[in-house]
């Protein structure tokens, strides 16, 4: 048997490596902070607000606090003992870490009850009794461009982003953020087009569902404060912390262990805050971790309406589209603004349009706060272009594909932010996809209450810009290979794909690499895991990382009057004249940018471009509006594959967490802002039997010449064109044409009742 | 939750005797009682395990089927005699929720729970079934469709507790159940319909869209039958798949082998 850290022959990169920590999952060994138990660890339970909106006028703790074995319970001014300004966010600073004056939705935190029995600090919260003046509150995004209710008295921008500073202090209003784009004049060209189609769509409110909640411990003594937490952006988590409390950020250490799912849910700052808090408010260990049913209450998916208009020629070639997009973030922006922009820009489709309007707006309303999930708002977004689209090239008689395949854009032409397309492999998708989807076979059409259909979407991502990545690689003195890097294995696979990496380029096997779990104390700064940005921004500072090393090794043979083939070991043996002594080689990535102008345009919007396109076979059922999809087929441009395994179950994975958001996924609320379906008993994902028999996954022939070894993300790209496609085929059996997400079988039903 | 006291008697009359209490509640598989502590919907101070009763098992008696109380539904599912002699019942239990809870769920807990979306009380009730009860007064049977009075409500008295199901042989009759769900496909069910056909006269039993198991008179009395919106769909859309499934429904028994 080769030793595992002996030079290797076998490519790293483009092998199917099995995960690295699968033998630790399934033997129940992965460590996760839900099992860390703190030595007089307190468990904090959170009491929640029972109204939509309104003034906390009193907040009645007593006989909690009298409850047997209820250490403390803490209120909105106690947290102010610790931070004065306890408000966080990553856009904007306008989240209190708990209520202070007043709620906007129900189930904010309030109020939090410390004991080391968690069944006793639930039974306190019970106990909890608070007093509110309530206010009018809106919860439709589009009301809440004019609505008389305002979720808060002034805008809060983080200084973070340069361009959301203007913001700074606006009063009555919700908007948090308008977004702009111009290209051309879209007015004139519609005037001047000779067809013209305006259609309005919307999407729903949905949770990201984490098997592993959310959870937090915090640990302090009078200068330092260690937060283990499940978090996708333990970084982000440090500065945020350091900020609130005016600290260093070396005083604060973030550990991140494996992640039970992510989706976007564990962004930013969640519990983090809270529990520092709390452990420095009690000079003890806390932990606050939610159930499934409080995650509701904490971070969801945006609803979105979107009005698209498009002028056509007769010939069917797009020439003008004006985007109008709310997006509803909820009473908290979280990352909203961000998706209402990073997103926005993308909103008339991956397609070549010479005069395109957007505006795009994040609302604030009295709803849970909204966030990124998976996609980051491209979802929402493909779902209405579309749509839009298949319905503009059915009404005028021309195939979906031909339809799409004429307006593509084409490698070098400019999207929207006048950015030039390059390494997006639109058309090789669209093509492989009419290939697996047998599209120029007629499909069979079925009988009875049984009718089928097909359909088919394509949609983009630009990754978010402008964020960077930081990564060290430890050669060790027997030749072993060791990543420190802050990226987040929540599930994704990415410290099999990291090591990949490093191995490729120090040639041992990819097996043999450990990769470091994100610490600060340890671990280099990475802006987070999200957007599917990871593969390329971490991936290409490991891989800087391990060339630094590599040199390191090379010059240390030069040195040593070693052979260049020498052993690794060697070389420290004759260093050090013992086994001793180790080389770290650094990396540091971040892609170019250039910030839009006034009118959304720039040269350089973001550093790779995302392409996802979906097909699906569906059989209705017209009696009762069922539809079920019989075969799903997700074409991806990934650029290569690190790891074609993880790829495929990357994007098998994302289109069906979407099929639930474009089936039967969706938050209820009723006219108060209560939500009726807080369980998983009522709000349901899919299951292994909703999963459709015949799913294909592809990716194309591609690379990303600025990716690692000419790779890119995958985590998302399988979710943009899964409800669209699926409207599509609805629409190709049975001729109607759902707008809005959930597509129940009622919805089906009510509209085939309708026709 | 608040804290509560355990008990495993060992037998029965220990058992009827330990919930001799406003506050004692008697878990068998535990699938919906510990969901709705959790839920701080129900709040014990004493739950009274009837694991250690020797409450399982599955017998042909005089050509019915005799199943302990505390049997798991999947125990059941995987009978070879269930197979044999009660097809639809094994069938039925194929999509009963989750095999997770299959596994632990037993079939009293599922026939005393009352929820009207679970799966075998419709079919139970229309199989003609029959439980036997336990109480500190002593035993009585009763049909399993008498057991329901409403949503969450059963006629089983404080401290009474089902020991014992009874199905009688199928004979020449033929059953399906059909259930539809509007969400994912491990949903609690919209509707669900048992029809068991003895030659062409059909029983019918309509569950789920109705607070409790109903039976139908007649195939035309569908109409007529008062059902609620909720979480699932619509009044109007319900019973538009009570329409469909219930024709569904007679047409697969017909085609049953049994």
């Amino acid at each position: 048997m080769k030793r595992a850290t002996q030079a290797t022959e076998t490519p790293q990169v483009g092998r199917s490596v099995p995960r690295l920590e699968s033998w630790l999952k399934v033997t129940g060994k992965a460590e996760y902070v839900h099992n860390l138990r703190l030595p007089g660890m307190l468990y904090g339970k959170i009491f929640r607000s029972n109204i939509a909106h309104g003034r906390i006028k009193r907040i009645d703790v007593s006989a909690a606090q009298a409850l047997a074995g209820v250490y403390r319970v803490v209120t909105g001014q106690d947290i102010r003992k610790i931070v004065p300004e306890p408000y966080y966010g990553p856009a904007f600073h306008d989240q209190p870490i708990l209520a202070l004056d007043k709620v906007r939705y129900v189930g904010e935190p309030v109020a939090v009850v410390l004991a080391s029995d968690p069944h006793v600090a639930e039974e306190a919260v019970h106990l909890i009794s608070a007093e509110y003046e309530e206010l009018p509150a809106v919860y439709d995004e589009v009301e809440a461009m004019t609505s008389k209710a305002i979720v808060h008295d002034a805008l809060k921008p983080a200084g973070t982003f340069p361009d959301l500073k203007y913001l700074k202090g606006k009063t009555n209003t919700n908007i948090a953020l308008d977004f702009r784009l111009r290209r051309g004049d879209a007015g004139k060209a519609l005037k001047g087009a000779e067809r013209v189609f305006e259609h309005r769509f919307r999407t729903q409110q949905v949770m990201h569902t984490p098997l592993e909640p959310l959870v937090s411990v915090a640990e302090s003594t009078e200068r330092s404060l260690t937060i283990h937490t499940a978090s996708q952006s333990p970084s982000f988590v440090r500065i945020e912390i350091a900020r609130l409390l005016g600290w260093p950020e070396n005083r604060i250490r973030v550990r991140v262990p494996f992640l039970g799912g992510g989706f976007g849910a564990k962004l930013y700052i969640k519990l983090e805050a809270l529990v520092a808090v709390l452990s420095l408010l009690t000079k003890k260990p806390v932990k606050v971790s939610l159930t499934m049913e409080e995650q509701f209450f904490t971070i969801t998916k945006h609803a979105s309406t979107f009005r698209i208009r498009s002028g056509v020629t007769k010939g069917g070639r797009l020439v003008a589209r004006d985007c109008e997009v709310w997006w509803n973030g909820g009473a908290y922006a979280d990352i909203g603004p961000r998706v209402t922009q990073k997103s926005g820009f993308t909103a008339p489709g991956p397609y070549d349009v010479q005069d395109v309007s957007i505006d795009s707006y994040a609302l604030y309303t009295n709803l849970p706060p909204a966030g990124a999930l998976r996609g980051f708002g491209i979802p929402q977004l493909v779902w209405a272009y579309e749509s839009h689209t298949d319905m503009i090239a059915r009404e005028m008689g021309i195939d979906p594909i031909e339809f799409r395949r004429k307006n593509l854009l084409r490698e070098g032409r400019p999207q929207a932010t006048g950015t030039l397309m390059k390494d997006a492999a639109l058309e090789k998708v669209l093509e492989r996809l009419s290939v697996l989807m047998s599209w120029e076979k007629p499909i069979e059409r079925g009988s009875g209450s049984i009718r089928r259909g097909r359909g088919i979407a394509i949609g983009f991502k630009a990754c978010i810009a402008n964020t960077t990545s930081l990564a060290a690689v430890n050669i060790n003195a027997d030749g072993s290979v060791t990543v420190y890097t802050s990226c987040v294995d929540m599930g994704q696979g990415s410290d099999t794909a990291m090591a990949q990496i490093a191995a490729e380029v120090l040639q041992v096997a990819a097996e043999s690499v450990t990769v470091v779990h994100s610490d600060t104390d340890v671990t280099p700064f990475d802006m987070a895991t999200l957007g599917s940005r990871s593969l390329f921004h971490s991936g290409n500072a490991v891989k800087l990382a391990a060339e630094d090393a590599l040199q390191k090794i090379v010059q240390l043979k030069k040195e040593l009057s070693l052979p260049a083939d020498a052993a690794i070991a060697d070389v420290f043996r004759k260093k050090y004249g013992m086994r001793a002594g180790s080389v770290t080689g650094t990396g540091s990535f971040i892609p170019p940018y250039t910030p839009p102008d006034e009118n959304g345009q720039t040269d350089n919007a973001t550093p790779f471009w995302m392409v996802g396109a979906s097909g699906v076979e569906v059989e209705v059922d017209t009696e009762t509006g069922r539809v079920k999809v019989t075969r799903l087929v997700n074409v991806a441009d990934v650029g290569t594959p690190i790891n074609p395994r993880v790829v495929e179950t990357q994007l098998s994975g994302g289109a069906i967490m979407q099929l639930g958001f474009s089936l039967f996924e969706k938050m209820l609320f009723d006219e108060g802002g209560q939500l009726r379906n807080a369980s998983l008993a009522e709000y349901k994902i899919p299951g292994f039997l909703d999963v459709p028999e015949n799913i294909i996954n592809e990716a194309v022939v591609a690379e990303q010449r600025n990716g690692p070894f000419g790779g890119k993300g995958v985590g998302e790209t399988a979710t943009f064109g899964v409800s669209p496609a699926i409207a599509n085929a609805i629409h190709d059996a049975v001729g109607v044409r759902l707008t809005e997400l959930p597509m129940t079988p009622e919805a089906v039903f009510m509209a085939l009742q309708k026709k | 939750m608040r804290p509560f006291e355990l008990l495993e008697p060992r037998t029965l009359r220990e058992a009827i005797a330990a919930l001799d209490s406003e506050s004692a509640r008697p878990m068998s598989g535990g699938t919906a009682v510990m969901l709705m502590m959790k839920a701080g919907v129900l709040r014990p101070s004493r739950l009274v395990s009837l694991r250690r009763l020797g409450l399982e098992g599955i017998q042909i008696k005089e050509n019915s089927l005799s199943v302990g109380a505390m049997t798991t539904l999947r125990a059941l599912e995987k009978s070879e005699v269930v197979r044999k002699g009660w097809p639809v019942i094994a069938r039925t239990l194929r999509t009963l929720s989750n095999v997770r809870v299959r596994n632990v769920a037993t079939l009293g807990g599922h026939l005393a729970h009352g929820d009207p979306h679970m799966d075998l009380p419709p079919l139970l009730s229309a199989l003609g079934a029959t439980v036997t009860i336990a109480g500190a007064a002593g035993e009585r049977t009763s049909p399993v469709e008498a057991l329901y009075r409403g949503y969450l409500d059963t006629t089983l008295k404080s401290g009474e507790l089902i020991t014992r199901v009874e199905v009688p042989a199928l004979g020449r009759k033929r059953a399906a159940y059909l259930k539809c769900t509007t969400r994912s496909a491990d949903d609690w069910p919209a509707l669900g319909v048992a029809v068991v056909l003895d030659g062409d006269k059909p029983t019918i039993v309509v569950s789920a869209a109705t607070d409790k198991p109903t039976r139908l008179a007649s195939v035309e009395a569908a109409e007529g039958l008062q059902i609620e919106s909720d979480l699932h769909g619509s009044a109007a859309y319900k019973k538009q798949l009570l329409r469909v499934y219930l024709k569904r429904a007679i047409d697969e028994a017909r085609n049953a082998s049994h």
